[in-house]
């Protein structure tokens, strides 16, 4: 008598599931299969779901050398860059972030609170309207078209987010397993890294898979900083195919598995940093 | 300790709002900047036929896709919030299209919205709900909300992520006595969810907001503004006028106008913020 409504409601509540879980994954996996495909299968009608043959040819052209020349960029090249920044400004954000996520957590001082608010809301005026200035600036300090102004750039941005995330994980931990560790002869900065630390560390991965996530995947930036084919990042990479390849989705799909593939095995890995960070994040911003 | 930090956000935040509020206040010509103290970059900017346009996009852009946004996640989020195995897995998958990179975002889509050989516009077809293969990017009319489907797939997962901690979070005792009182599961939403979540509601639908206004890759890669600015942005005006037309004047003070909402919207976070503060210390 009570079985069937029961079953009803667990069908419901299953395709309901099913049509969620479809919704989010068929882009990517739709652009992932595009890159198994030849040139001739995707241009045909009616489109066909699996690939036919499936093929790597495509990441081979994108990685041979012939492919290189006139517009189209070196992939090995472009990867290498993409990881230089991105983890070369993630070093910088953690060790910094953790410096000053330490002040505000534990030394008073005037204006702290005042500081610390000041630099959650600038981390919401990053955006279009800042791409002008920004490139003024950078052409000014001779860092345009350096890797190296990029990563200052990120680290610029993403320090006050990963300083939040530290400091208010530094906060919950207790002042008296410092105060001891001092009393047994330790420095400050002794104690701070031997001890605090490594109980922070789940807010220094937060912080730093963000940070990682982020650089890797920005795209205003980047593509107005960084000009010589040599510089560019994975992202200018995969978006200059949008003149280049009108049809040709196969390495669409082919470099844009490779851009995501780092983000993927970084949010699989790390799923509870992530919504931690995610839920930190927005409720201040 | 803090000092590295203060620095980078000056120099990097700060020091380039002021930059592009002076840079909006001087007359440049042919590149080279001639006086200052003029509104000329304004008047030239509303003089042109296309600005009214991208102010108009720029509405559909972050009203509607707020909207959308709060709703669609509004309903996943209470989904979400059921207990069961599949929820959980989705809890955690959800959060993919947030992660992944705009770029690769905007890949996806574009060649799923393809005129041609885009499955959308092919399965609409075959299944004949439209006579032809709809070009979704290349319709003036469609384009706009086609760019504003493709933001909520995006963005909703975060609040749908969000919403459903809330929903989770209701107390048992007061749904069970609303169920004892003979509330209908409606009833029991309307009359004990929706105000036990009615703070991270207001509050998501502003973050959501900012988030939005910020956005650039997305609608600059799909369509670049086009067909005929008609998804012409602020985002991607500026982008065009600084880097394709040189255009600084303009492309500044569009900036100024930006940068201006995004500080309203800011202030309104504050203000909500403040007041949600205020009634925690009362408590």
């Amino acid at each position: 008598m009570n079985e069937s409504p029961r079953t009803l409601y667990w069908l419901g509540l299953s395709c309901v599931g099913l049509i969620i879980a479809i919704y989010i994954l068929f882009p990517v996996f739709w652009l992932f299969l595009a890159s198994f495909k030849t040139q001739a299968e995707l241009a045909q009608l009616p489109i066909s779901f699996w690939p036919e043959a499936p093929s790597l040819e495509a990441y081979k052209a994108l990685f041979s050398p012939t492919h290189q020349k006139g517009q189209l960029l070196d992939w090995p090249r472009l990867i290498g860059n993409s990881f230089f920044i991105a983890i070369t400004s993630t070093i910088l954000v953690v060790f910094f972030g953790t410096l000053a996520g330490y002040a505000f957590a534990r030394l008073s001082f005037p204006g702290r609170d005042l500081i610390l608010g000041g630099l959650l809301i600038s981390r919401m005026f990053q955006g279009a309207a800042l791409l002008l200035p920004t490139y003024r600036l950078m052409s000014m300090i001779g860092l345009q078209d350096n890797p190296i102004g990029l990563v200052l750039l990120y680290s610029a941005f993403g320090l006050p987010f990963a300083t939040w995330i530290i400091a208010s994980s530094l906060r919950e931990i207790p002042r008296e397993l410092e105060e001891s560790a001092m009393m047994d002869g330790a420095s400050r900065i002794q104690s701070m890294v031997m001890v605090v630390l490594p109980l922070a560390t789940p807010a220094l991965i937060t912080a730093a898979m963000w940070h990682f996530v982020g650089a890797w995947s920005e795209f205003a930036f980047a593509s107005i900083l960084l000009e010589s084919n040599e510089n560019k990042t994975v992202t200018i990479g995969l978006a200059s195919f949008v003149e280049l390849f009108t049809l040709e989705f196969q390495f669409v799909g082919a470099a844009a598995t490779i851009v995501a593939l780092p983000i993927m095995l970084v949010f699989f890995f790390g799923q509870r940093y992530f919504t931690r960070g995610l839920l930190a994040g927005a409720v201040k911003g | 300790m803090i000092l590295p930090v203060v620095v980078a956000v000056l120099a990097f935040v700060i020091g380039p709002t002021y930059n592009v509020a002076t840079l909006s206040l001087t007359k440049i010509v042919m590149g080279q900047e001639r006086g200052f103290g003029t509104l000329s970059n304004f008047s030239a900017l509303t003089s042109d036929p296309v600005f009214w346009l991208v102010m108009k996009n720029t509405a559909i852009w972050i009203l509607g896709g707020t909207l959308l946004c709060v709703c669609v996640g509004l309903g996943v989020g209470t989904f979400l919030a059921v207990d069961s195995k599949m929820t959980s897995v989705l809890r955690a998958l959800i959060l993919l299209p947030w992660v992944l990179p705009d770029v690769v975002t905007a890949m996806a889509w574009k060649w799923m919205l393809h005129g041609q050989v885009g499955i959308i516009g092919q399965t609409l077809e075959s299944t004949g709900l439209t006579e032809e293969a709809i070009s979704f990017l290349g319709d003036p009319d469609l384009v706009m909300w086609t760019l504003v489907v493709v933001l909520i797939w995006r963005k909703m997962p975060l609040v749908a992520l969000i919403l459903c901690a809330a929903i989770r979070s209701v107390p048992d005792d007061q749904m069970e006595a609303a169920r004892m009182d003979g509330a209908t599961a409606f009833e029991r939403f309307r009359f004990v969810v929706i105000p036990n979540i009615a703070f991270s509601l207001t509050a998501v639908t502003v973050i959501s907001m900012i988030w939005i206004t910020a956005e650039f890759a997305l609608p600059w890669i799909m369509t670049g503004g086009g067909p005929a600015n008609a998804s012409q942005i602020m985002a991607t005006y500026i982008y065009q006028q600084s880097f394709e037309f040189f255009n600084w004047g303009v492309a500044s003070a569009m900036s100024v106008i930006n940068l201006v909402m995004l500080a309203s919207i800011v202030g309104l976070y504050l203000y909500i913020n403040r007041r949600s503060w205020a009634s925690e210390a009362s408590e």
